[in-house]
C-alpha cells in the first residue's frame, strides 16, 4: 500500500461519503494518470471501424494519445502516436488508411507494426550508426478484443481482459451480442469538451439511474405521450413506448463489481425508451426472438440502461450509444461517443438509428444536452475551499446489498442506488493506493465479501 | 448479410452563379435571413418555426481530419449527425426549451446569430438557394460564453403572407473539429 495521497481518507465507501477534493485536485488526477490510466484496460476502437490492412484510428489513453493500426496479418496494433526522435504527434488525421507514419518535424517513417523504417539523410547526418531497430514507436504492449470492441493496457501486471470485466461482460453481451455477426460502429465520432472531471460522467453511467427522471424532466415531458403532446395521448411516434421504462415500475437491478456497474429496469416487451421510434423500436421488436435465443430473457428485453466498465467506457443500450470520457485535466473531459448496431441489421435500419442515436444523446441530443449542464456546474462550485471540503453524500441503498439467484451476476441492489457507485470509488481509491495488481485485487475481493456479508 | 448505411457526406463546394440575382432578390432574401436570426436571438421561437417548412430537412454533420492522401482521393473518416431534424423535431426542440426544465437553457442564454457572405446561387420565381457563414455568440450561466463558427447553404420557398419565404432545407456546417461547448441546446 503506497496512499501517498491519502486518498482512502477521502473516500468512505462503507459510510457512503466522498470528499470532493478528488474532483479537482491537481496531484490526485496526475497519479490518475499513472495508477488509473496506465494500468487499467482502456477502450479504443471497434474493430468496424478498421477493417483493412493499414486503417488506422487515433485516440487516447487517459492524456496520451494512440494509434490503433490493422496490421497485414489482420491483428491489431496500437502505439504511441509520438516520434521517438523528438516527440513530435505523428498522425494528425481522425483515421484512414496508410502504408507508413511520416513525421512531419523531420521526416522519421514508421511502417504499420510501428518499425523506424527510414530517416532522412541516414548515411550523412548520422554516419550510417543509428540502430534503427532501437527507434521504433512505442507499443502499447496489450492489446485485446471482446466482441468486436479493442482494447489496450500499459501494465504487463493487470489481469487479462476477461478477467479484468469481470460480471460486467454478462451486462455488455447484452449490448454487444444480440444477434449473429456482431455490431459495427455507424457514422462518425462525436467528439465534445465539458469542463468537468471525468469521475462525474463515469459515474453517473455507472451508477445514476436516479438522475434521469429529474435531469431529462424536459425530453421526457416533450417525447411522451400526453393529451398535451398529441390530442389522443398516443405515443408520438411509430411503436414508441408511450412512457420511460422506469414508469412502469417493474423493478430493476443495478450491479456493482470491480468499478465496473450497471442499471436496468424490468420490462414485458422489448421496447427501448420513449424516444426511440419507427425502424429502429421496429427492428428490436422483430429480432427479439434471436436476442432471446442468444442472450435469454432477461437481457433480451433490456433495451434501456446505463453502464460503465472501469474507468472510462460507458453505453446505454436501446439508443446505442458508447462513449468513452477521456480525461483533460482535473476539470476537463472530452467525450468521444460512437453508434453501436447489430452488423446484420438492414441498412434502412442502420440509416435510422445513426439519426435516432444522434437526436436523444451527443452534443445536441433531446437528453444528453442536460446531463453535460450538471457536471459543469458542480466543477464550478468546486473550486469553492469550504465547497472542496464538503461531504458528498452516496448512501443511497446502503447496506441493501444482494447476490440473486436468478442468474443476474454480481453484487446487486434495486435500479435507484449507489451500489456501483460506492463500488466505483472504492475501486479508484484501491487503485490508487496499490501498488500491485494483486493488492487491487485482494482490496477488491474484500470489499464484496464485505458487502454481502459473506 | 451485413449491409453499410448510407455514408454521410459533407457540405459540397459553391459554384459562383453564371448571372448574379436582381439586387432586389438579394435585398429581400437578406432581409429574410435576418429576421429569422433575430425571432432566434429574441426567443420568439414559435414565429420562428412559422418560417420553416413542413418539409423542412435541417442537418448538421461532424467534421473530421483527413491525411493529405485520403483528402487528394475525396475520403475522410467517416461523418456523423449533430442535426437531424424534420419540422416535427424543430417543434419538440422549441416545445422543451418551454417546458422551463429544459437545464442547459435554463436560465435561457442569450445567442446573437450573425449571417454574412450571402451568396444567391440559384434563383426562380419560387426558389432561392443560397449559401452564407454564420457566426453565432451564445452567452450562458453566470459566466460561459461559446461561439459557434460555420457555413450553411439554405434553401428558400416562395409562400403566400407570412415572411413571404420558408427555408425547406438547411444544411450547415461547423467548422470545429472537437466541439468545445458541452452540449448544443441552441437552435442553428
Ligand atoms: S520529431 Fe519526428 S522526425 Fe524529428
Ligand atoms: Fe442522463
Amino acid at each position: 500500500m503506497d496512499d501517498r495521497l491519502n486518498v482512502r481518507t477521502m473516500v468512505d465507501a462503507k459510510k457512503g461519503k466522498i470528499k470532493p477534493a478528488i474532483y479537482t485536485d491537481p496531484d490526485i488526477y496526475q497519479l490518475e494518470l499513472e495508477r488509473v490510466f496506465a494500468r487499467s484496460w482502456l477502450f479504443l476502437a471497434h474493430e468496424s471501424m478498421i477493417p483493412k490492412a493499414g486503417d488506422f484510428f487515433t485516440t487516447y489513453m487517459g492524456e496520451d494519445p494512440i494509434v490503433v493500426v490493422r496490421q497485414k496479418d489482420g491483428s491489431i496494433e496500437a502505439f504511441l502516436n509520438q516520434c521517438r526522435h523528438r516527440g513530435m504527434r505523428l498522425c494528425h488525421a481522425d483515421g484512414g488508411n496508410t502504408k507508413a507514419f511520416t513525421c512531419a518535424y523531420h521526416g522519421w517513417a514508421y511502417g504499420l507494426d510501428g518499425g523506424l523504417t527510414s530517416v532522412p539523410l541516414e548515411e550523412q547526418a548520422y554516419r550510417n550508426k543509428l540502430d534503427k531497430s532501437r527507434w521504433g514507436l512505442t507499443r502499447v504492449p496489450r492489446v485485446s478484443t471482446y466482441k468486436g470492441l479493442v482494447f489496450g493496457n500499459w501494465d504487463n501486471e493487470a489481469p487479462d481482459l476477461e478477467t479484468y470485466m469481470g460480471d460486467i461482460a454478462w451486462y455488455l453481451d447484452g449490448f454487444l451480442d444480440r444477434r449473429d455477426g456482431g455490431t459495427e460502429v455507424l457514422g462518425g465520432v462525436h467528439k465534445w469538451v465539458i469542463e468537468c472531471n471525468w469521475k462525474f460522467a463515469a459515474e453517473q453511467f455507472c451508477s445514476d439511474q436516479y438522475h434521469a427522471p429529474y435531469t431529462h424532466a424536459s425530453a421526457i415531458q416533450v417525447l411522451q405521450a400526453s393529451p398535451a403532446n398529441k390530442g389522443d395521448g398516443k405515443p408520438l411516434g411509430d411503436g414508441q413506448t408511450p412512457r420511460p421504462v422506469w414508469a412502469d415500475a417493474l423493478g430493476g437491478v443495478q450491479f456493482g463489481g470491480n468499478g465496473h456497474g450497471s442499471a436496468f429496469f424490468f420490462t414485458e416487451k422489448p421496447d427501448a425508451n420513449v424516444w426511440v421510434d419507427g425502424v429502429v423500436s421496429a427492428y428490436f421488436r422483430d429480432t427479439y426472438a434471436e436476442a432471446e435465443a442468444r442472450l435469454g430473457k432477461v437481457r433480451a428485453l433490456r433495451l434501456a440502461g446505463h453502464n460503465t466498465m472501469f474507468p472510462t467506457l460507458s453505453w446505454l443500450n436501446g439508443t446505442q450509444t458508447l462513449r468513452v470520457w477521456h480525461p483533460r485535466g482535473p476539470n476537463q473531459i472530452e467525450v468521444w461517443a460512437f453508434c453501436i448496431c447489430d452488423r446484420d441489421a438492414p441498412v434502412e435500419v442502420k440509416d435510422a438509428l445513426i439519426k435516432s442515436h444522434a437526436r436523444a444523446f451527443g452534443p445536441a441530443g433531446f437528453l444528453e444536452q442536460d446531463d453535460s449542464e450538471n457536471w459543469v456546474e458542480v466543477q464550478k462550485v468546486l473550486q469553492g475551499h469550504m465547497a472542496r471540503k464538503t461531504d458528498f453524500c452516496v448512501q443511497m441503498g446502503l447496506g441493501f446489498e444482494e447476490r440473486r439467484d436468478d442468474g443476474i451476476p454480481g453484487v446487486t441492489n434495486y435500479t435507484f442506488a449507489e451500489t456501483a457507485a460506492r463500488g466505483f470509488y472504492q475501486h479508484w481509491a484501491d487503485m490508487m493506493s496499490a501498488e500491485s495488481w494483486e493488492e487491487i485485487n485482494a482490496l477488491s475481493a474484500a470489499y464484496q465479501k464485505e458487502l454481502v456479508h459473506e | 448479410m451485413s449491409e453499410p448505411a448510407t455514408v454521410l457526406e459533407p457540405l459540397r463546394p459553391t459554384v459562383q452563379p453564371a448571372v448574379l440575382a436582381p439586387l432586389a432578390l438579394h435585398y429581400e432574401v437578406e432581409q429574410f435571413l435576418y429576421l429569422e436570426a433575430a425571432l432566434l436571438d429574441e426567443w420568439r421561437f414559435r414565429e420562428w418555426l412559422e418560417l420553416m417548412s413542413d418539409d423542412i430537412s435541417y442537418v448538421l454533420l461532424t467534421n473530421t481530419q483527413a491525411q493529405t492522401r485520403d483528402r487528394r482521393r475525396s475520403k475522410q473518416p467517416p461523418l456523423t449527425y449533430i442535426f437531424n431534424e424534420s419540422k416535427f423535431q424543430l417543434e419538440r426542440r422549441v416545445a422543451r426549451l418551454e417546458t422551463g426544465m429544459a437545464w442547459s437553457e435554463e436560465p435561457p442564454s442569450r445567442t446573437r446569430h450573425f449571417v454574412s457572405n450571402l451568396r444567391v446561387l440559384e434563383y426562380d420565381d419560387e426558389h432561392v438557394e443560397t449559401s452564407c457563414n454564420y457566426l453565432i455568440h451564445r452567452a450562458s450561466k453566470q459566466r460561459d460564453i461559446f461561439t459557434f463558427v460555420g457555413t450553411r447553404h439554405d434553401a428558400l420557398r416562395r409562400v403566400e403572407g407570412g415572411a413571404g419565404w420558408q427555408v425547406y432545407s438547411r444544411e450547415l456546417a461547423l467548422d470545429e473539429f472537437v466541439l468545445q461547448a458541452p452540449n448544443l441546446s441552441i437552435l442553428f
